[in-house]
Formats: C-alpha cells, structure tokens, sequence
C-alpha cells in the first residue's frame, strides 16, 4: 500500500503539470489561435455599387479611417453617424453632431435617432446607401459559414484532460486526508459532476465554447486543493459557495442576453452597490486591518467582492451613448465613491484593483489619455495621503523589498511563503505534503506559494496564465464584439481579476507591496469565489463565435446549422452522430 | 465599434505588467530559490531552527545521522554516537560547527525542478568514525582536542573534541565533568600554544637569516631581556638551530625572535595561518591571537616561542603541519568525503624541506623513535604554560609517507608535557589509521 501510494505520488507529480500545460495549451489554441468569422447583420448598398457590411450591432459611420464603416467621400463628417440593432432586431440611425446631417429618405435626425428599416434609403450627407437587413434565411446561411468552437480543438477532450488531472489530484489529497478523505473525494466528485452537467446542459443549448468554463474549473480544482490540504473542514462550505458561483454565473450569463434588460437596470445595480457600501461602512466588522466584513448569523461576507461585478455592470456602456454624451462625469462619481468606501474600510487592496479597472473603462469609455492621466495623478495624490493617515499600510510598503531583513517580524509571512515555494520546485511536493498551508493566510494571500510548494511552480504558472489568457481573449473578441457594452465589460471583468491576480501573487513574493487580496477562483474564500464566477459570465457574454456562448442569442433561431442541412428546425437537439465520444 | 476594439488593448497592458513580474519571479525563484529553500523558517526542513532531514555518514558510509518516523536518529553505537557528537552535530542543535548545521543545505537537497527532497539528501563526512573512538579513547577523559587530516585533501579523518557526550543521552548541564561539552574544541577554541609556535618563529628565521644553519646558540637555562627573565626548560649550552628547535630551547627562539621584531613575527603568524580566523567548510574557526610586541620588549622574547598572549586554534596548528607535510601547499580543511579542492601555498617547498628535515630530527633525537613504532613522523611538542601552573599539551606534525599522508594535531587541556601526555595520544591515532588503511587496501 504504502509502495503504492508513493508511486501514485511519484507518477502524479510529473503528470499533473503535463496535464495543466496541455489542458491549457488546447484551450489558449482554440481561444486564441484560431480564426472565426465576423457575424454579419446588414449592409450598406452605395449608389456607385459599392457595398459595406454591417458586422456589429453599434457601427459608427463616417470618413474617418476608425470608423466601422468608411465613406470617403466629401460632405461626411469623420465620425457622421451611428447605426445601431436593438436586441429585438429594430434598427435605429443617430447623427453623431455631422456637419451636413443624416436622414432616412426625407426624415432628417434632429437628436432622438431615426428608426430604420429594410431597404430605407439612408443620407449621409450627400451620400445615399440602401440599407439592407439580412434576413432569417442569410443570417442562418451566415452562421452555417462561421467556423464554431469545438471545430479545431475537442472541447470535451480538453475537459476530459480536466478530469484526469482532477482525479490524480484527488487521489493524492485522498493519501493525506485522514479523517477528511471522504469530504475530498466527495468535493471532487462534486466538481467533477458540475463541470460535465454544466457542459451537458451547454450541449443541449447548442452552445460548443467551454474554454472560459474550462479554465475556471480547472482554478476552481486548485481552490478545492488548497482548501483540502489548508483547511478540510471547510470543503463543504467550499464545494457550496462553488455551486453558487456557476448558478450566478448562469444566471447572470443568462440576464445579460438581453442588452435592452441589462442597460435597464444599470442604475438599479449602482444603487445597490453604493448601498451595499454604506451597509458595510455601517456593519463592517474589522478583519485584519480592513473592515470589509459583514456577517449575517453564520455567514460572513465581503460586499466589496460583489460590488466589483456590479462595477463593471454599470461602468461599461454602449456605443451610442458613448458618441452622443461624452463625459463620463457619472461615471467618475460612482468610481470615486466606491474607491472612497473602500478606502474607508481601509481595504486598499480592492481599492487598486477598482482603480485599475476605472482607468481600463475610462479609456474605452472616452479614449482620452488626458482622463487617465488625471486621474493617475489624483490617485497618487490620495495615496500619499492615505500612507501619512494609516500607518499600517505605510509598514506594508516599509517591509516591502526588505523581508529578509527581518524574517521574524514583518517579513514573516512571505519569507516563509517564498521557502515552501521554492521548496517546492517546479514539480511540488504533493498535494497536501507541504508545510505552508499550517501558516497564517496560505490558503488565501500566500496561495500562489502554497500551489508552488505542493503542485509545482509549473502548474502555479499555468494557473497565472489561465487568467491571462481569458484577458487576452476578451480582448480579442473585441473585434468582433455585437455592442461595446459587452467588449468593455468583458475587457474591464478580465483586466480587474488580472489586477487581482497581480496584487496577490506579487504582494506574497515581496515583488509588490502585500495589500492581500484574493487570487481569483483558487484562494478559500466565498464571496470572493462567487464574484469570480460572475465576472467571467461578462466574458461569455463577450464570446460572439458561432454557438459559443449561452450567453449570446443565436443569430437565426436554430440550433445546430450544418452546410447541406434542409431547412431550418426550430431549436431542437439532433445530437449524435459528431465525433465528440467522450462524453459519459 | 473599431475604436473600442483599438482601445480594448488597454487591458493587455494589465496582462504585459502581470507577465513582467511573472518574469521577475521567475528570475528571482532561479537565482535565489536554494537560499529560500534552506531559510530556517522552513517547516521541511528545519524544526525550531534544528534540521530535521537528511542522512549524515562517515566516509566509509556509516550512518551517523539519519532521519526515521520524522525523527532524527543517531549511529547505533554508544562510542560512535559519543566521538562522533561534535562532528556531526545533537538533536537540539547545540552544536554550532556539526554537519547538521553546517550542511543543512546539501542534507535539504534542493533541486530547483523537484525542490527539496522529502527524505532530504546524504552528507558523506570525511571522517572514519572508527578513528574518532580511538582518538577519544586514547584521551581517555582529558579534556582536549585531536584531529588527523589527509594533507595532501585536506579531508579531515578523525576530528574529537573532549568531553563528548552520547547525543542520544545527553548529560548532566550541572556536572562540571562536562563543562563547554558543547565546543568542538578542534575549531571552536584558541590555546597558548606555547612551543608549537616555535614552528612560525623558526619559519620566519629560516627564510630572513641566509646564514642560520651556521649559527650557533648558547642557553645558559634562561635569558634576561629588558630586565625581565626568560627561563629555558634546561641549560642547553651551544646549539645548532636544528639542536635547538629538538631542545626546544626558549633562550634560542627568544633571541629570534628579538632579531626578526615584532612586525615580522606577526607577518608570518598572519601568512601560516595561526593568527587569523580559519574555516572548515562553511564553518568558521575561533580566532588566533599574536601581538606585535615592541621591538627588545621581553613580550616580543616571549611572543616568539608561543607565550604572552599568543592564541592558536588546534585547527590553524593542523593545518600549517599539513602544509609541511605537503611540501609548503595547503589543502584547504574539509569534513566532506567529497573533498573541496582548494589550495593555498604557506610556504616554499625549500623552506618546508628545512622544517620537515628538523622536525623529523625533534623525533629521533628527542621524543624517540621507539616511542611512535613504524612511523616516518615529523613532529613538535609544545608545553604551553597558562598561569595557573599548569600546562596544555600540545603535539603536532605529519607522517613523512607518501602510502599515509596524515597530520595531526593533539591538544590536551592542561595536560602538563606535550611530548610526554600527547604524543601518546597522536601514536595511538596514527598506528590505528595506518592499520585501518593497510587493511583496506592490502
């Protein structure tokens, strides 16, 4: 037995990293590397036989190069005009302040946009265009042309890679679990139903994009591993707290479908994430330092975790808005009571991580360097001043550059995070063998060194890199984005973990000073695991390949679209007959 | 919607600073991790600041220090355990110089692709622990020190410290039997060398004085200098350097001493050695002592052959015997089996051929031959006078046999004649590991 389990342990510690580099590899490949097709909506019909499509749902038309569609042509303002699709398919025209205006045939744009239709003669300026709207049928034709996810890389494949690693994983905590081993296999055997039901249930929409889903699960796997080898006791809770983060993520995922019921509510949502705030500032129990806690009976949360999904709720916008009220006065209000609050809590971890993200929704919002510039410097103004007021993040930024000067006193923590880190090498010592996760805050703050010590810095890395790449992708989706409400809130949802991960990785390897926040998805912690899931719907909402996301409705009402196939069915599941044999 | 897409690269600035200091980390886990991996604070392999892995074994790959049920265990021999305790170190780490301590990485062993290993890595010492109980036993309870080194390594074969006492028993702090138990007296501690010292005095002379061998020296039985009286241990008469260094002659070494000054004196002690600090391995050595006393001063007559406040460290003292031994070159100390390669020259190779030729001359025509049975030895006694009447005895040399190229240090605390009471000891510990040697190597 004992000879056994040390060749498990011995066999996993090479395979594990394998596994993560090769799970991740696929998802970036199929993420990143290959190419999808922009959706196509309408065209513009130009007397002189030219025509341009109309691959958005918010297009900007003018002369200038940036615009969606260019008419270069005398008499159209650089940025003349903006066409935008509701999500029920009606399409309106705004002029965008131009010099010689735009109609619709005689009907001239005087600030409240035009409604307009198929085959309606739009004027810009001078210049006319027959604006055709794509129908059921060529919509459906186009999404049969667009390439899917799933095509070039087997997503089930890719999860069933998940699965091994999650069982090899499991079976080394199991080893070491004692008293717990039944609650560790029991988590993961929970993890592992979810993230199969989950892309069952996605199969059955029609929905093939499971990259995103994929890696969370697979950060989410770590998150069970330091919570198994931390604190087993709590892997209940945990596998709970999971649970309810893929039903928000379902759930939010699914309300921001409609672009019309999510911009509707924004103000609802910043309401309530200021009065989340005051609620906090009122209750808030001091934990650490910070006073970001409250707690109702037995549970305790950490409202600035869900007021980050409610700031990018309410800080991305759509296109029209953007071009016809510039400022983003409301906007700097509501970001700087938030950072306010926190700052007040003293919790000046999330506060950077809300500035960050205010700067990345500020550009996009305005475009506008001097913005950001100005409020850079404020901030770093505000900073000065909160390092003479609080003295305890002053000793932050003393020990900061210093721990092994003083490895007994305020170096402690990451002096002794950096050993079990390296100790662990690239390989780990296994899961649950190491020696950190009985230090203060390893299973939170110092989790990446707790990764690195018991599965290698290899896998550490691969967890970094999983989020880096959902930046990366949200970020590519941008180009073909349907409105820039979803591409700025995807860009701001990925950038504000990124800033997370930045702040917990490097604050516990003294690379930054220690501001101890969370890493997203893996550190304990269920507030913070929630908002995690929640952001990432931002992205699926973002994934506007062919029957990728659940959270994107499909162009033409009909489920799975195969060249030569006869004429369209209403949303059925015909699965069988695909190549995808893996699944259980 | 283009410009949003242009201005969604904003967010990949996040992504390049994250990856930025990925690569920091990443240069700092490479250049830096084996330090953090043997920090103190880490739980692998330290326990209250003890190393709790790794495997320790003499060079014949005896256990001496091993790790079971993650606790650490010792030889399973009382002797061994006892006259190896200072070389390798106690369970509480009270040890300051033992393996244990100073190893701590190569018994972690740290790989930065598999980190530390869980069962920790193996240490092969130098020493043969069956020469450490003969050295121990020829002590026979003195205190002291004795240590016996390949000269031509510097691999340190045998290395005792007296008293000793049974890692796995402990002892009594209050009993005054086993007061400083804890120092390694081979490298933790500095005598009065008394006459050992006449060796760096002798150095010296050999190489400022052209025309020393045709020198003659007359002792009288003592010396008055500057008004104070330097006595001899006899009356010697008219010497040759060579019947004075046998003699051991105070009233000699004074006159040297007196002739080559303070600063010159103190040169050599610096350049041999004896005065500085020394090191095994990673561990340093207790500091020498030699001032440069005022030129016609009797400190200076006195400093010359090894009293005033002159200090040795029996480690320094092995070491310059060593490099006699090995033709002017030292070998730099070492308690691995592996050995650490590294030289330096004290002196001339002619000026070593002086030393070992009269050394040599100090065994057959005064400590006998007879006394040290079979071996080509090369030697100096020293019977250092500390004050209170006593002595420690000093007696230190090599083999001049290319098949044994030992040298030895003995030092027995208040062990009144160096030739009389560690000699003995210093015959017993060569005969040994001749016969250990011949045996394995027929």
């Amino acid at each position: 037995m004992e000879t056994l389990t040390g060749l498990v342990l011995m066999g996993s510690r090479v395979l594990l990293p394998a596994l993560a580099l090769w799970l991740l590899l696929r998802c970036v490949r199929s993420m990143l590397q290959e190419s999808y097709e922009p959706e196509k909506w309408a065209s513009l019909e130009f007397s002189d036989g030219a025509t341009a499509d109309i691959t958005h749902w918010e297009s900007i038309i003018g002369s200038a190069r940036s615009c969606d569609v260019v008419i270069p042509r005398a008499g159209v303002s650089r940025t003349h005009a903006a066409l935008i699709r509701s999500d029920r398919g009606d399409w309106r025209l705004y002029d965008l302040g131009s010099d010689s205006g735009t109609a619709n045939g005689a009907l001239r744009d005087e600030g409240d946009g035009l409604a307009v239709h198929d085959c309606d003669i739009l004027f810009f300026g001078d210049t006319g265009a027959v604006f055709r709207v794509l129908d059921r049928d060529a919509l459906l034709a186009g999404s049969v042309r667009r390439s899917m996810p799933g095509q070039f890389v087997s997503q089930a494949a890719t999860l069933l890679i998940l699965t091994v690693f999650q069982v090899l994983l499991a079976l080394q905590l199991v080893s070491v679990a004692g008293e717990h081993a039944v609650s560790v296999a029991l988590s993961f055997g929970v993890l592992v139903l979810a993230q199969w039901s989950l892309y069952l249930l996605m199969r059955a929409m029609d929905r093939r994009g499971y990259e995103l889903e994929t890696l969370a699960f697979f950060l989410s796997t770590l998150g069970f591993a330091v919570c198994a080898s931390a604190a087993p006791a709590e892997l209940t809770r945990q596998m709970l707290l999971f649970l309810a983060g893929v039903l928000m993520f379902l759930l939010l995922g699914w309300w921001l479908r409609s672009l019309g019921r999510t911009r509707a509510l924004r103000w609802c949502v910043a309401a309530a994430a200021l009065g989340l705030l005051a609620l906090n500032l009122a209750l808030g129990r001091t934990v650490n330092g910070a006073a970001n806690w409250i707690r109702f009976g037995a549970v305790a949360l950490q409202p600035s975790e869900f007021v980050k999904v409610a700031y990018v709720y309410v800080g991305a916008s759509t296109l029209d808005r953007l071009y016809r009220k510039r400022n983003v006065f409301l906007f700097i209000c509501f970001s700087a009571a938030c950072v306010g609050a926190l700052a007040l809590m003293g919790d000046f971890g999330t506060a950077l991580i809300f500035f960050v993200t205010f700067l990345i929704i500020s550009f996009m919002r305005s475009g506008s360097f001097a913005t950001v510039f100005l409020a850079i410097a404020g901030a770093g103004l505000a900073g000065m001043l909160v390092l003479t007021v609080k003295p305890y993040i002053a000793q932050r930024f003393a020990a900061w550059g210093h721990i092994w000067a003083d490895p007994y006193g305020a170096g402690w923590q990451q002096t002794r995070a950096l050993s079990a880190a390296a100790g662990g090498g690239l390989l780990g010592v296994g899961a649950g063998r190491g020696w950190l996760h009985s230090i203060f805050a390893a299973d939170t703050d110092m989790v990446f060194c707790l990764v690195s010590e018991e599965l290698g810095l290899i896998i550490a890395l691969s967890a970094m890199l999983a989020l880096t790449a959902i930046c990366f992708f949200a970020v590519r989706s941008a180009a073909n984005g349907r409105s820039s409400y979803y591409v700025i809130a995807a860009c701001a949802a990925s950038a504000m973990m990124l800033v997370q991960l930045a702040l917990n990785v490097f604050g516990s390897t003294d690379i930054l000073p220690f501001t101890g926040v969370t890493f997203p998805f893996v550190s304990r912690g269920g507030s913070s695991l929630i908002s995690c899931w929640m952001l990432l719907a931002f992205l699926k909402a973002a994934d506007t390949r062919q029957n990728a996301s659940f959270s994107v409705r499909l162009s033409a009402r009909r489920g799975r679209a195969r060249p030569g196939d006869p004429a369209p069915i209403e949303d059925t599941d015909d699965d069988g007959g695909e190549e995808e044999v893996d699944e259980p | 919607m283009k410009k949003i897409r242009r201005r969604a690269y904003s967010a990949l600035l996040v992504a390049l600073c994250l990856l930025f200091g990925t690569g920091v980390y990443i240069y700092r886990f490479a250049v830096h991790g084996r330090e953090w991996a043997s920090f103190s604070g880490n739980a692998a392999v330290y326990e209250n600041g003890r190393v709790i892995t790794g495997t320790v074994t003499d060079r014949n790959g005896l256990v001496l220090a091993a790790v079971e049920d993650g606790r650490r265990v010792f030889a399973g021999d009382a002797a061994v355990r006892t006259a190896c305790v200072h070389a390798v170190g106690d369970r509480e780490g009270n040890i300051g110089t033992g393996a244990l301590r100073i190893y701590s990485d190569a018994l972690s062993a740290y790989s930065p692709v598999t980190g530390l290993d869980a069962d920790g890595g193996t240490v092969a010492l130098s020493i043969d622990a069956r020469l450490n109980v003969a050295a121990l036993d020829a002590l026979a309870g003195r205190r002291g020190a004795v240590a016996l080194m390949d000269y031509t390594t510097g691999e340190m074969l045998c290395m005792v410290s007296s008293p000793a006492f049974d890692p796995d028993e402990g002892f009594d702090e209050l009993d005054s039997a086993y007061e400083g138990a804890y120092l390694n007296r081979v490298l933790s501690a500095a005598y009065t060398p008394g006459s050992v010292f006449k060796l760096v005095t002798l150095t010296a002379a050999i190489e400022q004085f052209p025309d020393l061998y045709e020198r003659r020296f007359s002792c009288a039985g003592s010396l008055t200098v500057d008004g104070n009286q330097i006595n001899c241990t006899g009356v010697h008469g008219s010497q040759t350097i060579e019947q004075a260094l046998a003699n051991s002659c105070n009233c000699a070494f004074a006159q040297l001493a007196l002739e080559l000054g303070g600063e010159t004196l103190a040169q050599y002690a610096a350049r041999l050695g004896v005065s500085g600090r020394g090191a095994l391995d990673a561990a340093g050595t207790a500091a020498g002592r030699f001032d440069a006393a005022a030129d016609g001063s009797a400190a200076l007559a006195w400093s010359g052959v090894g009293q005033s406040t002159d200090l040795v460290c029996p480690l320094a003292m092995l070491r310059l015997s060593a490099a006699i031994g090995n033709g002017g070159e030292a070998a730099a100390p070492t308690l691995l089996r592996s050995g650490n390669g590294a030289r330096e020259r004290l002196l001339s190779a002619d000026t070593a051929e002086k030393l070992k030729a009269m050394m040599n001359y100090n065994v057959v025509s005064v400590y006998g031959q007879w006394n040290f049975p079979g071996l080509a030895l090369c030697a100096k006694s020293g019977t250092a006078e500390v004050g209170d009447s006593s002595s420690h005895a000093w007696f230190t040399g090599f083999l001049d046999d290319d098949a044994h190229p030992y040298a030895f240090v003995v030092l027995i605390e208040n062990g009144g004649s160096g030739a009389r009471n560690a000699g003995p000891v210093a015959n017993a510990l060569l005969q040994k590991a001749i016969e250990l040697s011949d045996g394995e190597t027929p």
